[in-house]
């Protein structure tokens, strides 16, 4: 085999394993993904702004919030190479937490929420999908490895 | 002819051009993000101890926002990681066009 040969037989097997290595590190960008977010993220916050008033009367406005919130976790989890946005849901909407799920957790015990608490939780719930959905607009199109 | 050294040469000297523009790009990226999420937190502070003080929010109000800061941040950080490793994975392809480049003007 000539030095030639040799050199891009190197540069063949040195691109695959680069190419194989960088596509199994983080999945690939899904418009479903990102648009299930992004709907979830706008029926959230205005499901919100009702806390100030009693849990009784947005009970099953919630209960379907909270099934359509566990859709979206399945969902990013059934995807490959996906743990790191599953984990991002994951704090989302877990019940013991501080954002949507504690959140909706803490208007069902306590009945009804302070306007201002209200108003605070819908930004820091805001930021907190933006932070999926940024993550999600970040990823690779699967069209770029073609 | 060119030899196998000129080509380590070439690659080497076109590796350091994309390194130079590429990480700069990313620690200003980076230090912006940082900033931001710093004077977010800054001013949520200002405003939720101005709530508590007034009594528009109680202090188990105070304390779940501030939680709820810290699950963000965690948030924020693991999109930060994942855009890292995005990063990571267009850097891998164009070192990759480098060296396809830097091959073509060496021998070709």
């Amino acid at each position: 085999m000539t030095t030639k040969a040799k050199l891009l037989t190197t540069i063949t097997a040195i691109t695959l394993s680069m190419i194989v290595w960088s596509c199994a590190s983080i999945s690939v960008f899904s418009p479903e993904a990102y648009k299930q977010a992004v709907d979830l993220k706008v029926e959230s916050l205005n499901i919100m702004s009702f806390a100030t008033m009693p849990y009784a009367d947005y009970e099953e406005e919630v209960i379907y919030l909270n099934t359509e919130l566990d859709k979206a976790f399945e969902f990013s989890k059934g995807r490959p190479d996906n743990e790191i946005s599953t984990e991002q849901w994951e704090i989302l909407i877990d019940k013991e937490g501080n954002l949507l799920g504690g959140f909706l957790k803490r208007w069902e015990t306590e009945g009804s929420l302070s306007e201002m608490f209200v108003t605070e939780m819908q930004i820091l719930v805001s930021d907190a999908f933006d932070t999926i959905i940024g993550l999600e607009s970040g990823k690779i199109d699967p069209s770029e490895f073609k | 002819m060119p030899t196998f050294n000129d080509f380590v040469s070439i690659l080497k000297s076109d590796l350091l051009d994309f390194a130079k523009e590429n990480l700069e790009e990313y620690k200003n990226e980076l230090l912006k993000d940082g900033t931001l999420f710093i004077e977010k937190v800054k001013s949520d502070l200002e405003r939720w101890t101005e709530g508590l003080a007034s009594g528009a929010l109680s202090k188990t109000d105070f304390e779940f926002l501030l939680k709820g800061k810290k699950d963000l941040a965690q948030m924020e950080a693991l999109k930060q990681l994942g855009l890292s490793k995005i990063r990571i994975t267009k850097i891998t392809n164009s070192i990759i066009d480098v060296v396809v480049g830097s091959a073509v003007k060496t021998f070709l």
